[in-house]
């Protein structure tokens, strides 16, 4: 079925299949691969996505339930890679901390952490870890996730 | 060395690094497995004509001819593979969950659709899935792998000495298999372009890849060409040629386009390699004066049906303390399972796991601090070659760790320590050591026409920060920006890449760079060198194969060394298990770059504190494989789990192991986080626990205080 979609800004109008996931049609048809796939299940947060400015996992959202709908993806948040190259705010934090290291989960970690603190979720360590504790990080950078969010969080008004 | 910001977090944050299934070309078909749902066993039919008949599906394999897809190889075994069993190859099931069928499809959701669709007709046999299964073999390894490698370590009179010791500690320890998990799950895009193949996959062993798939499908090694920029976490998962390679490579050439593969997160589990199950029983002596005089560390491990993975777990119980009488005896019990392997600390995480009880064991029973008893029993000298170690500042991390952490606040007696709020306080410290490994590396570096320099090396970043490492070698040695420096590794087009593991990564790749940097700086323009491992080692390297120099070099020994304190409270109404803060201090000779090293040494305490209390796969006795095959049911550490971990370094260089003075690091980061875990449980509660992981039920009153128990002191640390 057909769906319209705007998708990191962009407005797409797409034929998808009722048991293709956002995911998947992210990843494979809009070439948007920032967005990983740790699980297709709904247990590792890796393919964490906005859509309508909520964080939602892709992999569990079939693509036709974007309908009318409005995706932001790690390729599009805002600010990134500015007219200066610059980062976003979150971005640079992640980048500051080192609060990576295969750098797999944190196109999802980011997604999630922006809507973490937009929820007003991450008013303390323990918040930020309770709330953040859907994305799964196996390399095991939790201690600079944290700081990242925090550092972050403190210079938003 | 001047350090740098991890060099491609830049990609990472933006989501523009490419991982092996980041790929789309044009034409691409999307692939799936059917699997077997027997542990063991012969197929009799395999029924595709429900898949063949969905729309979409382009093709179904059960089986390729034995000429067109060669036999496989055990990289163990001399070859490339993870395993020597080659699934699509023949009508033998040795595991649950082997491939018995290929999908191609148009797109994912119809691949793996039409993969569910296939069902299977079996002669099922009689399966073992664990240690102590009524089917499963035990062997003897030194008799089963007849070479020195899997030899078992014996110096000394363990037996004379153990008998004449003053207190003996004898202990028996249960750790569970575990799965590496890396959060990329295992992929690959393969693609023809006339005779020639690429490869994209996140692997440790592009080389092997190459090797492997040449001599299985009759190739020449330099008709392909693998690409492995970006893993997403490996951990020793991706060290070898996956059985799923070469059938997709041949369905790829058959379908005249282009393949990805993406396993479900199950297949990974029932398909890619695991820490195997292990049972340790640990004989500990010592004299009156505290001294340890003796030690048997004997093992019991998994290995499947079709290979030996041996054991190495005595090569470090063996070197953890100056203890002049030791031996091991390691069996392998052979279980219907794929083919157990290398799993982050392989052997050292669950071998000083046990160990490491023991001692603190031992230290209590003759009334000792853990700490001052570990510094009692420290050497200089490597016991099992007699010769010294190239360096070892082992008393160090534990002095500088014990002063930090504010060790003389603990009291000595276990059990009787709480918080204001009830909850019982354990501090506890445990040692580990990893051998410092080098396998052959080459680099070259060239300036480009705008003041660029290039990098061209061996390796693969898996995480652990080898570009990085690479970049802050150069800015200081060349005194330019990081910026300024680019390094291109783990892609067949610029170095045979062999195996990146073991540790080796770093101390293997630097000194070949810093060679070529020497070169350069000499006059030339572009400088190749290599990191003066002998012509033997570099040639098997060179081809794909493992060659690994080390620990017992001819002059000294070489280990990198840890130290762990760890602090658990838990909790007075939940029971719950808490480690609120870790101090780790790590000598692994000079830091190669302090921003990723201490992230990679974080990274390793989450992983042990995993072990300790979370991670175990759960065998299925009745239809083999695992009941927990998945990211929600097998549980790693979440954020959540996680609170402070602090990083300490000796930073010493290591005077003889390379010019660089780098030891290893990855993986000595994790050893002996589990024990000191279990250790400062065992001071809070009094009680000794082996079995991992460690779970509220395990603990005498689910964790809570018995409510009859006095609250003495209630101080609380304040280190
Ligand atoms: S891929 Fe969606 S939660 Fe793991
Ligand atoms: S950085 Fe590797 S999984 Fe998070």
């Amino acid at each position: 079925m057909q769906i319209k979609v705007t998708v990191n800004a962009e407005p797409t109008l797409m034929d998808v299949d009722p048991r293709e996931s956002l995911l998947d049609v992210l990843r494979e048809r809009l070439q948007l691969t920032g967005t990983k796939k740790g699980c297709d299940h709904g247990h590792c947060g890796a393919c964490t996505v906005h859509l309508d400015g909520r964080r939602v996992l892709s992999c569990l959202t079939p693509a036709v339930q974007a309908d009318d709908t409005t995706v932001a993806t790690i390729e599009g948040i805002e600010g990134i890679e500015g007219p200066d190259g610059e980062l976003h705010p979150l971005q640079e934090a992640f980048v500051r901390n080192d609060a990576l290291q295969c750098g797999y989960c944190t196109p999802g970690q980011i997604m999630s952490a922006l809507a973490c603190v937009a929820e007003g979720n991450a008013g303390s360590d323990e918040d930020i870890r309770e709330f953040m504790s859907g994305n799964l990080c196996r390399c095991g950078a939790y201690v600079g996730i944290v700081a990242a969010i925090r550092s972050y969080a403190a210079g938003q008004p | 060395m001047s350090d740098v910001l991890r060099v491609d977090a830049r990609e990472k944050v933006t989501g523009k690094a490419r991982y092996g299934a980041d790929r789309t070309p044009e034409g691409l078909l999307h692939a799936a497995f059917a699997t077997a749902t027997i542990a063991r066993g012969r197929i009799v039919e395999v029924d595709t004509a429900e898949s063949e008949a969905l729309a979409g599906v382009v093709s179904v394999t059960t089986r390729f001819g034995e000429d067109e897809l060669g036999p496989p190889s055990f990289v163990m075994g001399g070859g490339y593979g993870t395993q020597s069993l080659q699934p699509l190859r023949g009508d033998r099931i040795a595991h649950r969950g082997q491939p018995i069928a290929l999908v191609l499809a148009e797109n994912p959701v119809v691949a793996n659709h039409a993969a569910e669709l296939i069902t299977a007709t079996y002669e099922p046999e009689a399966h073992a899935s664990h240690l102590d299964a009524d089917q499963a073999e035990t062997l003897l390894q030194r008799e089963a792998i007849p070479i020195p490698f899997a030899d078992d370590l014996t110096f000394g009179d363990a037996e004379t000495d153990m008998a004449a010791a003053q207190t003996v500690v004898d202990a028996t320890y249960e750790h569970p298999a575990q799965n590496a998990t890396p959060l990329e799950l295992l992929s690959a895009v393969v693609q023809w372009h006339e005779d020639r193949l690429l490869i994209h996959e996140g692997t440790q062993n592009a080389g092997a890849l190459r090797n492997g798939l040449a001599r299985q499908l009759n190739l020449d090694p330099q008709q392909i060409e693998v690409r492995s920029r970006y893993l997403g976490g490996a951990f020793g998962q991706r060290n070898a040629q996956h059985p799923y390679l070469a059938p997709l490579v041949l369905a790829a050439r058959r379908a005249g386009r282009p393949v990805k593969l993406v396993l479900t997160r199950q297949q990974t589990f029932h398909q890619a390699s695991f820490r195997p199950q292990t049972r340790h029983r640990i004989t500990l002596g010592a004299d009156a004066t505290g001294r340890m005089t003796a030690a048997v560390h004997e093992i019991d491990q998994q290995t499947s049906r079709h290979d030996l993975f041996p054991g190495g777990y005595a090569k470090v119980t063996s070197r953890l303390y100056g203890i002049p009488s030791y031996r091991s005896r390691q069996r392998l019990v052979r279980n219907d399972i794929q083919t157990p392997g290398y799993v982050r600390a392989p052997f050292e995480q669950p071998g000083v796991w046990a160990f490491e009880s023991a001692v603190d064991e031992l230290a209590a029973r003759v009334g000792a601090d853990p700490v001052a008893f570990r510094l009692a029993n420290d050497t200089s000298h490597d016991p099992v070659s007699g010769l010294p170690f190239s360096s070892r500042h082992l008393g160090e991390c534990l002095r500088r760790g014990a002063q930090a952490f504010g060790w003389e606040q603990r009291p000595l007696a276990p059990g009787d320590w709480t918080d204001d709020e009830g909850n019982r306080i354990g501090w506890g410290v445990a040692v580990g050591a990893y051998p410092a490994n080098v396998t052959p590396a080459r680099a070259r570096v060239r300036v480009e026409p705008d003041g660029t320099v290039l990098v061209e090396t061996d390796g693969h970043e898996m995480g652990q920060g080898l570009t990085s490492a690479v970049t802050s070698l150069v800015t200081r040695e060349l005194g330019i920006p990081a910026e300024q420096v680019r390094v291109r590794l783990g892609d067949t087009r610029v170095g045979a890449q062999p195996l990146t593991a073991g540790s080796w990564g770093t101390a293997s790749t630097l000194p070949a760079v810093q060679a070529a940097l020497e070169q350069l700086k000499a006059g030339e323009s572009g400088a190749e060198a290599g990191n003066g491992l002998p012509t033997a080692l570099a040639d098997r390297a060179a081809n794909g194969l493992v060659a690994a120099a080390g620990p017992v070099y001819g002059e000294f020994a070489a280990f990198s060394f840890i130290a762990h304190f760890v602090e658990v409270r838990l909790e007075r109404v939940t029971g719950r298990i808490r480690v609120p803060r870790v101090l780790s201090v790590a000598d692994c000779g000079r830091v190669a770059n302090r921003v990723t090293a201490a992230s990679q040494v974080r990274g390793g305490v989450v992983w042990g504190l995993g072990a300790a209390l979370r991670e175990h796969l759960v065998t299925d006795p009745r239809l083999g494989g695992f009941l927990n095959a998945s990211l929600e049911e097998y549980p790693i550490s979440v954020n959540a789990d996680i609170c402070a971990i602090d990083v300490d370094f000796v930073d010493r260089p290591d005077p003889l192991l390379n010019s660089s003075g780098v030891k290893g690091l990855g993986e000595v980061a994790m050893v002996g986080v589990a024990p000191a875990v279990t250790n400062a449980i065992w001071h809070a509660t009094g009680q000794r626990l082996r079995k991992l992981p460690i779970t509220i039920a395990d603990l005498p009153a689910g964790g809570r205080r018995p409510p009859s128990g006095p609250s003495t002191g209630g101080s609380r640390p304040t280190g």
